[in-house]
């Protein structure tokens, strides 16, 4: 049976998904450890609280976040393992944490934290194992594995015992593991957490062409944004279980940053230029200045004006993302007002 | 030396108060196989009509309620902790500490058995009174008894210790001490008394060290033996222990020179 | 049901070649199987030595009764003991999640997803120790017995399957199971002798806590012609149950770990 999904409907449709953990207190001592134990005392944290964003088939969206934003409790809810405290979500037609064999089938969760691998066996053991488990026919479990060991490379790795690899090779097999069984939707929880540049650009090429060959869908999440500036034409940002920004990466900057960066090259050394905005940065003839984006057009001619021929050379931009991303966390208050 | 232990001992039970419930469960397990055997032994006198081979009903009880406290008290796992420390990398620092790493373990050994004796005096009573046990011995049975206990106890220490260098030149020790506990199980009295042993196994029980941990002090607890041969068997104990000291001496030496000809 | 045949072969023949690559500890733990049965066989003859009948029980019946010990033993620990040492890690580090994303049913994934294959030579080893008794008792074994012993086996295996995922499913609210788990296999050690020749107190337990008492004598009683159909009836009924209530217990464990309970 396939699920019935019409082509235009979304393929991970959220509706005011909400999650609240209940912690249990603990104390110290016999006592208090006893006390407890015939009474708990919880804790509500909440971790997501009510966010909506619909993912279209073949889309690779970025999903940023500070740690502890409610990311991963969101990628859990969507992949079943954890059940919502209120909303609702389908994933490719299924309810996720009714854990219908059809949706499990048809995605994979990778975490780039945990593995999946068992240590002391070579990958292609593990492989034939998660083969019976999906029950994947032979011809396409051989096309599969063939692509895949293409794709990442992974002839050499697959016979030696796991715990031999390095970190960037286990990460490749890992990711041939979750995607043997080819699923519609990937979840992609920090891939290349703890990978060298070259690794995580190796992980980043081959999502990529992943998602252009299989048309696969793609959630991913990532503390380096080269990882989503690379792979995503959409980001949604969440902070404190709250949906912050879901749209194009390209008018993240625009929409989050207020202010536009101004560097300005002289041919002598840099005097004061605190009249024209915020100096983030000067040393001899360089220097950095942020504007308001609404007076950006302005200073800038004065500041053409005024230098005259001091000035060599100068640029207005918006600031780079990683620098918008962390200004946006690093404020606690509300994004309603971050966004005003 | 004294001062040292002052403080390790302290170290060592503030560390025990944390693992309370976890010394009480491992207890357990030093105790489960005496009650098992009695409990057979104790079928087996039963169909003879009460007694077997002098042995009365009531006679097996008092000797395994005696072999589970003997057991108890003379347990040592410094072999399996050594072998782990080895294989976590733990032991280079220790060497370099100026204390041998076999005072950590006398220590921790020692307090470990004084926090769960308690625990270990009641389950004793209760199969006591379970299996209506008599004891038939004399004072000096409970004075041979004293150093005869802390003989066989640093007896099955230095054996544990003994084992515990075949690390230097084995991977895993597993099997050595699985053959050496089921040498013990045969040849220790677990299975039963010494006296009732097929002579042929008598003979050998007595020429290895396993009796002396167990059986030996266990009838002496009993009330089982002569003054003389309580005093012989004490004998006995002291060679084979002053026997280990060497043996282990010996290994230690020859063991650290294997290790740090590889390189930890 | 081919399909959960498929995985569990799978499972085998991956468990497999990881020993293989370690065949030192292989044989090394073969010999030391050997060494344990050989002692126990010698501790049941130096008893015997000095009576005729324990309890009602015959020297070959008691080798039957050792063989069927090892036999449970080895069953459990081929396959269930091994899954639930890496299930309690799973449940430690965070891994079961992926367990859980698997389209099978998730207990039987961590029942049997490990195997420890050399155990396969414990069974050997104690059906050749029960086949050595039951030359002994020199009793005509018909087929109706040998059904009714395959039978009681499989139930006593279950038995104890039932209490150690009872006990493992724990781990989802405690932390630490294992001591828990040395307890009971402190007390599985009993079942080398018929659980009658134990005190009240104890026979109690071993037979209610800790069902091994019931798990190995059954089989021995079976095939020494001493149990019928009906208690096997029986035995397989109040298996049944207690594999309904661990399952039961798991199922309650898995919802709090996902969150939709408590």
């Amino acid at each position: 049976m396939y699920a019935v999904t019409p082509m235009d409907a979304p393929v991970v449709d959220v509706r005011a998904l909400r999650k609240v953990y209940r912690v249990t207190e603990r104390e110290t001592g016999l006592a208090a450890t006893f006390r407890s134990f015939v009474r708990r005392r919880y804790r509500e944290v909440l971790a997501v609280d009510g966010i909506t964003f619909h993912i279209d088939a073949g889309e690779v969206v970025g999903f940023l976040g500070p740690n502890g934003a409610g990311k991963t409790t969101t990628l859990k809810m969507l992949s079943g393992l954890l059940y919502p405290t209120g909303g609702e979500a389908t994933v490719l037609g299924h309810v996720p944490w009714r854990r219908e064999g059809a949706f499990l089938r048809g995605m994979t969760l990778l975490m780039g934290n945990r593995s999946q691998l068992v240590w002391d066996i070579p990958a292609a053991d593990s492989f034939l194992v998660l083969k019976e488990i999906y029950a994947v026919p032979e011809a396409q479990y051989t096309r599969t594995l063939d692509e895949l060991t293409d794709l990442l490379d992974l002839g050499p790795l697959l016979h030696k015992p796991v715990r031999g690899l390095s970190l960037g090779e286990r990460m490749k097999v890992e990711f041939a593991a979750g995607l043997l069984h080819s699923p519609g939707v990937a979840f992609l929880d920090e891939p290349t957490l703890g990978l060298d540049i070259s690794m995580q650009g190796r992980i980043r090429r081959f999502v990529a062409e992943y998602n252009r060959r299989s048309g696969a869908t793609i959630l991913l999440t990532s503390h380096y944004m080269d990882d989503v500036v690379a792979l995503c034409r959409r980001v949604i940002v969440i902070h404190h279980g709250v949906l912050l920004y879901d749209g194009a990466l390209a008018d993240l900057a625009e929409r989050m940053a207020p202010y536009k960066r101004i560097s300005v090259t002289l041919r002598g050394t840099v005097g004061d230029l605190s009249t024209y905005g915020e100096v983030v940065s000067s040393n001899e003839n360089l220097a950095t200045i942020h504007v308001p984006r609404a007076q950006a057009a302005e200073r800038t001619a004065r500041l053409v004006r005024e230098l005259g021929d001091q000035l060599a050379d100068i640029s207005v931009e918006d600031p780079p993302i990683e620098e918008v991303i962390d200004k946006v966390f690093a404020s606690e208050r509300p994004l309603a007002e971050a966004m005003a | 030396m004294i001062r040292i232990y002052r403080q390790l001992l302290v170290a060592q039970i503030q560390a025990a108060a944390q693992y309370r419930i976890q010394a009480v469960l491992w207890m357990l397990f030093s105790i489960i196989r005496p009650v098992i055997f009695l409990a057979a032994w104790t079928a087996v006198s039963t169909a003879q009509g009460g007694s077997v081979g002098g042995y009365t009903t009531s006679d097996f009880a008092a000797y395994y309620i005696a072999l589970t406290i003997v057991g108890h008290l003379t347990t040592a796992w410094n072999s399996f902790e050594f072998e782990f420390e080895v294989r976590q990398g733990r032991l280079s620092p220790k060497l370099l500490r100026p204390l041998h790493p076999l005072h950590y373990s006398v220590v921790e050994n020692l307090v470990w058995k004084v926090t769960t004796f308690l625990p270990l005096m009641l389950v004793c009573l209760v199969i006591a009174l379970t299996f209506q046990v008599k004891w038939s011995g004399e004072w000096w049975h409970l004075a041979l008894f004293v150093p005869s206990i802390v003989l066989a106890a640093a007896l099955s220490f230095m054996i544990g210790w003994v084992v515990a260098t075949a690390t230097f030149w084995l991977q895993r020790i597993n099997t050595v001490n699985t053959l050496l506990q089921r040498t013990s199980f045969i040849f220790a009295g677990q299975i039963a008394p010494l006296a009732l042993m097929p002579i042929a196994l008598q003979v050998i029980s007595y020429s290895l060290p396993f009796a002396y941990v167990l059986a030996i002090p266990a009838e002496i607890l009993r009330g089982g033996v002569t003054l003389e041969r309580g005093l012989l068997y004490l004998v006995g104990q002291a060679v084979w222990l002053a026997l280990a000291i060497v043996a282990y001496r010996f290994a230690w030496r020859a063991g650290l020179r294997e290790y740090s000809a590889v390189g930890a | 049901m081919v399909r959960y045949l498929r995985m569990f072969r799978a499972f085998a023949a991956s468990e497999f070649q990881f020993e293989m690559e370690y065949r030192g500890n292989f044989y090394l733990s073969i010999f030391e199987m050997f060494l344990v049965i050989g002692t126990s066989i010698g501790a049941v003859l130096i008893m015997f030595g000095h009576t005729t009948t324990m309890n009602g029980w015959t020297l070959p019946e008691m080798i039957v009764l050792l063989g069927v010990y090892y036999l449970i033993q080895g069953g459990v620990n081929l396959v269930f003991s091994p899954s639930f040492e890496r299930l309690m890690e799973h449940v430690r580090v965070g891994t079961l999640d992926f367990h859980l994303l698997k389209p099978v049913n998730v207990q039987f994934l961590v029942s049997t997803r490990h195997l420890r294959v050399v155990r396969a030579a414990d069974l050997g080893l104690g059906l050749v120790v029960v086949i050595v008794g039951l030359l002994q008792v020199g009793a005509q074994i018909g087929v109706a017995q040998s059904l009714l012993f395959a039978l009681s086996l499989f139930f006593g295996v279950m038995l104890v399957y039932s209490l150690l995922l009872g006990l493992v499913t724990l781990s989802f609210w405690f932390v630490r199971v294992e001591n828990l788990l040395a307890i009971f296999w402190a007390f599985t050690e009993a079942g080398r002798f018929p659980v009658d020749v134990y005190p009240l107190w104890l026979r109690v337990s071993l037979s209610t806590i800790v069902p091994i008492g019931i798990a190995v004598t059954a089989p021995a009683n079976a095939i020494a012609g001493r149990m019928d159909a009906v208690g096997v009836a029986l035995l397989g009924a109040g298996t049944a149950l207690a594999v309904g209530i661990a399952s039961a217990l798991w199922r309650r464990g898995l919802r709090s770990y996902t969150g939709a309970s408590a």
